[in-house]
């Protein structure tokens, strides 16, 4: 054991003499701390601006005065996703999707307002937070530091006299492991203050302690790599070559080609596309302003005969009203429908772009990252269906309000008659059928288990690295 | 002459060389492969839709009884069509949209609908020839170069090979400039096939070809002041890269957020709340609040702002267009905050090679953000066209016409 230690500090000591170590850690660590601060704050300050907006939205509902339900379906509301804790670490996708959502009758809108939208494009990799900074900087970093671990021993003739010593080959490895592990853990550090920020800010500890573990796989699967190339490896430069292409393929070639083989592969279908193959079955379920709309009339035989009356207007209750809960029923019905064929389709892009975790560790690590963090595709998902559930209760409230109160008379006449309008007019009470929203992250658990797909791949590259660097080092020769 | 074919000679024989030639070319023909599908794949979907909405508008227009009607329930498809080179950047596409569909209501409410792709996708981005070249080919420029003096020297060559050439830099000038030629070649010749296919133009390629020149010979001037200090291979290596990343990961990121800081945006969702307030609020005011401030935009139809019954349609769609121009104020400045960061960037992206390189070609493939800003002032505009065209039918209360309806303006990209 103690050889390991010795090996592992001797090793540590090389560095702090190198100049290019230390100035590599250096400027890992500057970056690495000013994208923690940054991130911290904006999402920190967009949590807060949204849950104000959140709850002014739903002031301002409240607050409406008394006028006819059906305007009310078209005021609207709005809802808000605020950003969950652990976006301080992973923003994820919530800069694409936008971040707000306009409820109204009869109509599903898309979120509005994306950051990215709006944001000055400057290529690159996009913003540097801290998920970006340890999927794509921190392997790099270790490359440069332990690509010669091994294969310095062998450049400089030291390995021969090593051996000749009596250390072995596994010792070796083991020391030379525990040193870059050591540089690795250090990097961690931030990442495991920014998981405990998140539990302080009210995220679940398992999911804290799951984000800060997919990193520390991460970082060991780079560890176990490095130390194996270069134990095989014969040459310093071939060791880094063969390093940095393999960093090259895992961060810039492998996602991006991901992303473009699965878009071809399952192609995508936009809202505009879904909305107008919707049209014809919206048609077919009448216009719910249009109470004579034959697509209604079973529904007024079928209350004719209920309430044993000839005509509508005898009806106890408002058939304007029954008809647009009715429409507003099977019209939400079957935008589900679409909606949920169109999320249906976007995961399963997701995910036949997330097989390419078994190429690559970055890709592997980011998908499992967003989806521990809550601020992945399923998430979105969840926002939309949760919104959508919030807008057809309401819309339903109403609905059903205009159905129970207005005088049926007074609602058909209220275009003409000013009179008839002011009686169809209800109290403002009425509007507190909106329930409050607030967006909530999911339990860690489901959460683990949509990251599960992607840890895997993780850990058998880890488990793969280390079987091989241990096999070869145990035949390790100068 | 004959040294040029020698050393080419040498060159090629090196299976280093030659692997990464081969990725290089590989990459951009797999870059312009991919970039020539998906603006395919937008082009059917375009004109997929164009082909439902045509139909859908006829259907709905048949169903119509009088003007506000036709105007409430068409809706109107507007598309940004990718160009003849937008495989080669698809640049801002995944991220903002590039087709919407449009009605006669408050526009403010409509315009920010967002219809992108898979969010997914956009977060990673596309594997497209912008993409290549100006991130992974000075990778590539860097493993090809990083040792051209560093390797002879390692060898043992370097002072002999020094004294046996004319000139004292020659031959490391003439071996890395023909290895910067070769993947310049190899990146270029993939454009130029893909050019060809999708009938880009001559001036396009050309200029584009030049651009990837241009940031490779910059890459290959870092390459060279680093080979220069006479370090290791490995040491170079790491210090390009160094150089790499904080050119075209670091400063990009960098300049992005300063410009974002240094020019705040108003709160989108307090444009769309400002408008709903106002059109909703409409409904219980006196229809002169309505009608005077339309009237103001609008004097031509004075003469027509009598409005009698609880609801008409002129009133209906007076009060939309005053809830455009409630919001227009706050409107205009998202807009304006919008470009004038764009310009910033612009301005900022010589700071960064890469991002310049980047830009210059998503501007050139109009993919960029000025392009889908210019996409919604195009919509803006079809939106004005389809007020113009209503409007003298609603206001001065034109008996309706079916057939007329179909005299309704197109949107023309």
């Amino acid at each position: 054991m103690s050889t390991v230690l010795t090996i592992a500090s001797g090793e540590i000591r090389l560095w702090r003499r190198t100049r290019v170590a230390v100035l590599a850690v250096s400027v890992f660590a500057i970056v690495l701390v000013v994208s923690c601060l940054l991130t911290a704050l904006r999402i920190s300050k967009a949590a807060e601006e949204r849950s104000r907006q959140q709850a002014a939205a739903e002031e301002t509902f409240l607050s409406q005065p008394e006028r006819h339900p059906h305007r009310m379906v078209h005021y609207g509301h709005y809802a808000f996703r605020p950003p969950p804790p652990l976006a301080i670490v992973d923003p994820g996708v919530d800069a694409m999707t936008g971040q707000s959502i306009f409820l109204e009758g009869h109509r599903q809108n898309t979120a509005m307002f994306s950051d990215a939208h709006a944001s000055a494009d400057l290529g690159g990799l996009g913003s540097l937070t801290p998920a970006l900074v340890y999927q794509f900087l921190l392997p790099l970093l270790l490359i440069v530091i332990g690509h010669a671990v091994m294969v310095r021993e062998r450049e400089a003739r030291t390995l021969g006299p090593l051996l000749a010593q009596g250390v072995t080959g596994r010792q070796l490895y083991a020391g030379k492991s525990a040193a870059l592990l050591g540089v690795a853990a250090v990097m961690l550090v931030p990442m495991l203050l920014m998981s405990a920020y998140g539990v302080l800010w009210g995220e679940s500890f398992a999911a804290s302690l799951g984000l800060f573990g997919i990193y520390v796989a991460y970082a060991l699967v780079w560890c176990s790599a490095i130390v194996l190339v270069s134990t095989l490896g014969k040459a310093r430069g071939v060791a880094l070559g063969i390093l940095a292409s393999l960093w090259l393929t895992s961060t810039l070639v492998v996602p991006p080609l991901a992303v473009a083989t699965a878009d071809v592969a399952v192609p995508s279908e936009g809202k505009a596309q879904s909305d107008l193959r919707m049209q014809a079955e919206i048609r077919k379920l009448g216009d719910g302003h249009n109470a004579a709309d034959p697509a209604f009339a079973k529904l007024r035989a079928n209350l004719l005969a209920l309430y044993d009356v000839e005509d509508v207007a005898d009806l106890p209750i408002n058939f304007r009203g029954v008809v647009a809960q009715s429409s507003e029923a099977s019209l939400t019905e079957l935008m589900n429908r679409y909606a949920e064929e169109r999320m249906a389709l976007e995961l399963r892009q997701s995910s036949r772009a997330a097989i390419f975790g078994w190429l690559s560790p970055t890709m592997a690590v980011s998908s499992a990252s967003r989806a521990v963090a809550g601020t992945d595709l399923g998430t979105h998902h969840r926002f939309m269906r949760e919104t959508e559930a919030l807008r057809f209760d309401f819309v339903q409230g109403l609905n059903r309000v205009h159905a129970q109160q207005l005088a049926y008379s007074d609602d058909i006449h209220r275009s003409r008659d000013p009179d008839a309008e002011r009686r169809t007019r209800v109290s403002a009470e009425n509007w507190q059928v909106l329930e409050s929203f607030r967006f909530e992250p999911d339990p860690a658990g489901p959460r683990w288990r949509r990251a599960s797909a992607s840890v895997l791949p993780l850990l058998a590259w880890l488990g793969v690295f280390t079987v091989l660097g241990f096999a070869s080092s145990g035949r390790v020769k100068p | 002459m004959k040294g040029v074919a020698r050393e080419l000679a040498f060159l090629l024989r090196d299976r280093g060389v030659l692997l990464f030639l081969v990725v290089a070319l590989a990459a951009s023909s797999v870059a312009v492969l991919l970039g020539v599908v998906e603006v395919a794949q937008q082009r059917a979907t375009i004109a997929e839709l164009l082909a439902a909405d045509r139909a859908e508008r006829q259907v709905v227009q048949a169903g119509q009884t009088d003007w506000g009607g036709a105007a409430y329930y068409t809706f109107h498809l507007t598309v940004d069509e990718p160009t003849n080179f937008a495989f080669a950047a698809l640049g801002q596409r995944d991220v903002s949209p590039w087709k919407h569909r449009i009605r006669l209501l408050a526009l403010e409410g409509q315009i920010y609908e967002s219809d992108a792709g898979n969010p997914d996708f956009a977060l990673i981005g596309r594997f497209d020839y912008a993409f290549v070249v100006s991130l992974l080919a000075p990778l590539l420029l860097i493993l090809l170069l990083h040792d051209v003096r560093s390797s002879e020297r390692a060898a043992g060559r370097y002072e002999w090979l020094s004294a046996t050439s004319g000139r004292e830099r020659s031959p490391w000038r003439m071996r890395s400039g023909l290895k910067v030629a070769l993947l310049t070649g190899c990146l270029l010749f993939p454009l130029w096939i893909g050019g060809l296919a999708s009938n880009s133009g001559a001036g396009v390629l050309a200029s584009a070809s030049l651009l990837t020149a241009l940031h490779l010979l910059f890459w290959w001037g870092v390459c060279s002041l680093v080979d220069r200090c006479g370090w290791t291979s490995s040491v170079n290596l790491v210090a390009a890269c160094g150089v790499w990343l904080l050119l075209a990961v670091i400063a990009p990121a960098a300049i992005q957020a300063a410009v974002d800081a240094s020019i705040p945006l108003p709160d989108g969702g307090d444009i769309v709340l400002t408008q709903r307030e106002a059109v909703n609020d409409a409904w219980d005011l006196p229809k002169e609040a309505t009608m005077e401030p339309f009237v103001a935009r609008h004097p031509e139809w004075e003469d027509h702002m009598e409005v009698t019954r609880p609801f008409e349609w002129k009133w209906y769609y007076a009060f939309q267009q005053v809830g455009d121009q409630k919001a227009e104020e706050i409107s205009l400045a998202y807009r304006d905050g919008r470009q004038r960061r764009e310009s910033l960037a612009g301005k900022l992206s010589w700071l960064s090679p890469p991002a310049w390189m980047e830009r210059s070609l998503q501007r050139a493939a109009r993919t960029d953000g000025r392009s889908a800003l210019d996409y919604e002032d195009r919509v803006r505009q079809y939106h004005a066209e389809l007020r113009a065209w209503y409007y003298p039918k609603l206001f001065p209360g034109l008996p309706f016409d079916q057939d007329r309806l179909a005299g309704v303006p197109e949107y023309s990209d």
